[in-house]
């Protein structure tokens, strides 16, 4: 009998929030994406390469670099906006770093980045044009002064000790530092979006602008701090990257861009602002560079790939969008 | 009597929303051939007769007969085949189309297929001429109309349908005086044609030159139809009024008037405020009177620093100020308030939760420095469910999870725990239950006993009668009368709000 009574509880007690749900089943298709890479390998190889810690940690590390853009990218799609200009702030901002040089490196590409993101958050919130529209167009900006500046070749400069310890060195032999600046990045978005003023007017204006600034929010200045902490992640992504491959070169952040918007998503956030928890981006960029690894272990061809990754995706804001639609 | 059959027909007609009923076991009938206007105080169900007939709300209970044949209407295009056509308070046109577009948006003349623009042209100039309106270029884009024009095009768009039944809907709120003639022109000449048409308006004037039947809506109720003549003005406001006082108020407190908190001169916004001239102090609830959209909103808009472009002086406390937004006007020397007018877009954030909803406009006073504090936050959430007697389940809950009553209180705490001087509200008790009411009302006097200043808007005139220390009835933009004391009554507001006093002549602008 109270076995029974027990049962009929536990139920309740795991219940889900629905902020909480897409973070499980991101979380679950993580485990499902190891399982079935497992699998594979076990089954052509008969060892599981993936399970193994060192494979592990060496994803995390890769997967930092898209963490901390995601990162900021999130706070800014909270907001209900997009900032498409990451590529070339990131790229922007690595080739300052590495132009710039010595101690003041790492400064000067998060300065890019800050700069960026408070140009498009006037743009954006003073201005009001559209973010689609106006990081996009400073995303061309960017990518034209960068081109101008190195004429169109990769620059000969190259990363800084400081860049290259952060991007590449590990702690121990073990724990990599980008994770541990990752880490970092996290909880202070975190704490950002959980604990201050700021992060409950973020929420407040994806929400409803309207109600957010008639409840005297000053929703023109929580936009540019969104905007503006967005391209300050896109810089220090871009100086780790810098870091990691020792040096800048065109195009470097294009691969940046819509993995970093999809990790999000994937993530539970709501593409149209207000709803979703961290928590969910970090699992969402796991997944995302998992998916990448994995499908790459398999020797699935190019072409495959995209389309398998693509499907990932849409799948999951499916399920994502029905459950909205039966809370909502 | 040898009345002709009635051309349409309702019977036992109720509709409800909610717990409200809109209308309730109506009959109607109207002819042809005749002008026919319906009248009645906001909120009288006259606009729920007016959807019923055209589609585009279904009724509840009851059934309509068209031409002795009984008819549903299940949408407005069904309703427009049927032959009646409305032409709706708010302008229905597509804003970038062009005039002809418009005019010939629902069936437009097509060729092999494709609109023919050509005919669109010439069937548009067709409808914009028969109502004198000639001037009107078929091809220029509505957004460049002023308000007038773009009203006449409603009216010719309407045309273009081929109505046997039109239905005016404050048709002429926003026409100048020489297109009113106009219309007034074409819809004597529509009525020769054997036409029939309904006829909404405010204003009594229009009403005695154009009508020949009248009939008088109350609380949903359909309560007498008579001809043209039949009754006084002041007779037919005793059938609008004559309603019996429910809901208890607190009691007034008698003293005299206190000085003045806010000052407010030659306060003007656009064509919407015409030099608003208000004062009220601490201990005071002013009402705000008058028909709806005469400029009650735009005001407490304007005093709240939501309007760009406001002229005037606004004076708190013997100082100037000039609140250039809802931040700085919540935390200025005298800290104001607004409960707005649409709780659900405006006032709340429905799917966050009530406590982070009930600290939104206080975020300054819960954190030090840009961390919240998560205590402080728990507690003033606490105080103010429990000083509200907000029923809720859990804070945490989101707050569109509550009724509408529930949610009102949730804004009006939000606001109070921003401690303000000066409250403005904004037709707080819209869609409430009656409970709910009382217990705003008596908040409100609490408040006031306090030393807040509040400026409330409401379109249920029982409400400002019951509450008001003083009715300010405002009339086009502008205040038209200060009621005082035992001034303050029903027809005495409806008398201002009418602007019976006025010529007929000035009442276009």
């Amino acid at each position: 009998m109270s076995r029974t009574a027990d049962m009929t509880i536990t139920p309740r007690g795991l219940r889900l929030r629905p902020d909480d749900k897409p973070v499980v089943f991101a979380a679950g298709f993580v485990l499902l994406i190891l399982l079935v890479g497992t699998g594979y390998t076990l089954y052509t190889q008969g060892s599981a390469p993936l399970l193994q810690p060192q494979y592990l940690v060496q994803q995390l590390q890769v997967g930092s670099f898209l963490g901390i853009v995601a990162a900021g990218l999130m706070v800014v799609i909270l907001l209900g906006h997009i900032d498409l200009s990451v590529p070339w702030t990131l790229t922007a901002a690595a080739m300052m770093a590495t132009a710039v040089g010595g101690p003041w490196a790492i400064p000067a590409g998060i300065a890019i980045g800050l700069l960026v993101g408070i140009v498009n958050g006037l743009g954006v919130a003073y201005l009001r044009v559209p973010s689609m529209i106006f990081t996009l167009g400073m995303n061309a900006v960017m990518r034209g002064l960068m081109v101008a500046h190195t004429g169109g070749f990769a620059p000969q400069t190259a990363a800084t000790d400081l860049m290259q310890y952060l991007a590449v060195s590990r702690i121990g032999g073990v724990i990599p530092v980008a994770l541990l600046v990752w880490l970092m990045v996290s909880v202070a978005v975190v704490m950002i979006l959980t604990c201050t003023t700021l992060g409950r007017s973020i929420y407040a204006i994806g929400n409803r602008e309207r109600a957010a600034y008639l409840s005297g929010i000053d929703t023109n200045r929580v936009i540019l701090i969104a905007f503006a902490l967005s391209g300050a992640a896109a810089g220090l992504a871009g100086v780790l990257l810098a870091g990691y491959s020792t040096k800048a070169y065109q195009g470097m952040g294009d691969a940046y861009l819509l993995p970093a918007i999809a990790a999000v998503v994937i993530g539970g956030t709501n593409i149209l602002g207000g709803r979703g928890r961290y928590l969910g981006t970090l699992v969402g960029v796991i997944l995302i560079v998992l998916l990448n690894s994995v499908l790459s272990i398999m020797q699935i061809p190019e072409a495959g790939r995209q389309i398998i990754y693509g499907c990932v995706i849409i799948s999951m804001l499916l399920v994502y969008g029905r459950g909205a639609r039966v809370n909502g | 009597m040898l009345e002709p059959a009635p051309f349409f027909a309702l019977e036992n007609i109720s509709k409800h929303y909610g717990g409200v009923h809109a209308l309730r076991d109506v009959d109607f009938e109207c002819s042809r051939g005749s002008i026919h206007a319906v009248l009645g105080e906001n909120g009288a169900g006259k606009s729920t007769l007016m959807k019923i007939m055209a589609g585009v709300v279904q009724p509840d209970e009851g059934r309509m007969v068209l031409e002795g044949a009984p008819v549903t209407f299940p949408n407005p295009s069904a309703a427009n085949r049927a032959g009646i056509v409305c032409i709706f308070q708010e302008l229905s046109l597509m804003p970038e189309l062009t005039v002809a577009d418009n005019i010939t948006l629902s069936s437009p003349p097509r060729r092999f297929g494709f609109i023919d623009s050509r005919a669109q042209r010439r069937c548009s100039e067709e409808l914009l001429a028969r109502i004198g309106c000639e001037d009107i270029n078929p091809l220029s884009r509505v957004s460049d109309l002023p308000l007038s024009r773009r009203q006449m095009v409603e009216i010719a768009k309407a045309l273009g349908r081929d109505p046997k039944l039109l239905i005016l809907d404050e048709a002429t709120s926003a026409l100048t005086s020489a297109d009113v003639d106009r219309v007034y022109r074409m819809l004597f000449e529509l009525k020769a044609r054997d036409l029939s048409i309904l006829y909404i308006s405010h204003r009594m004037h229009e009403i005695e030159a154009l009508a020949d039947r009248c009939s008088v809506f109350r609380n949903g109720r359909h309560i007498e139809t008579f001809a043209k003549g039949a009754r006084s003005r002041d007779e037919i406001i005793g059938l609008m009024i004559g309603r019996e006082i429910e809901g208890q108020f607190p009691a007034k407190p008698r003293r005299p008037r206190p000085a003045s908190l806010i000052t407010i001169r030659d306060l003007s916004w656009e064509s919407r405020l015409n030099g608003i001239g208000l004062e009220a102090g601490r201990g005071e609830i002013v009402g705000l009177g008058g028909l709806d959209g005469q400029g009650q909103k735009e005001l407490l808009l304007a005093l709240f620093g939501v309007l760009r472009g406001v002229r005037g002086t606004v004076t708190l406390e013997g100082e100037p100020t000039a609140a250039s937004s809802p931040k700085a006007a919540k935390s200025g020397r005298a800290r104001m308030a607004l409960v707005p007018e649409d709780r659900k877009s405006e006032g709340l954030i429905l799917s966050m939760s009530i406590a982070d909803n009930i600290a939104m406009a206080s975020l300054d006073r819960l954190s030090h420095g840009m961390f919240m504090d998560p205590g402080r936050t728990r507690l003033a959430v606490e105080r103010a469910i429990e000083q509200l007697r907000i029923k809720i389940g859990d804070a945490a809950d989101p707050v569109s999870t509550l009724s509408g009553g529930n949610q009102q209180k949730v804004v009006l705490a939000k606001w109070l725990a921003t401690n303000p001087d000066v409250i403005l509200l904004n037709d707080p008790t819209r869609g409430i239950d009656v409970g709910t009411k009382q217990e705003i009302y008596r908040l409100m006097r609490a408040l006031t006993e306090e030393g807040a200043c509040i400026l409330f808007y409401s379109t249920d005139y029982e409400e400002l009668i019951g509450c008001c220390d003083r009715v300010a009835v405002m009339y086009d933009g502008r205040i038209v009368r200060e009621l005082e004391g035992d001034a303050i009554t029903e027809r005495n507001i409806i008398a201002s709000a009418l602007n019976i006093a006025e010529q007929p002549e000035t009442a276009h602008v």
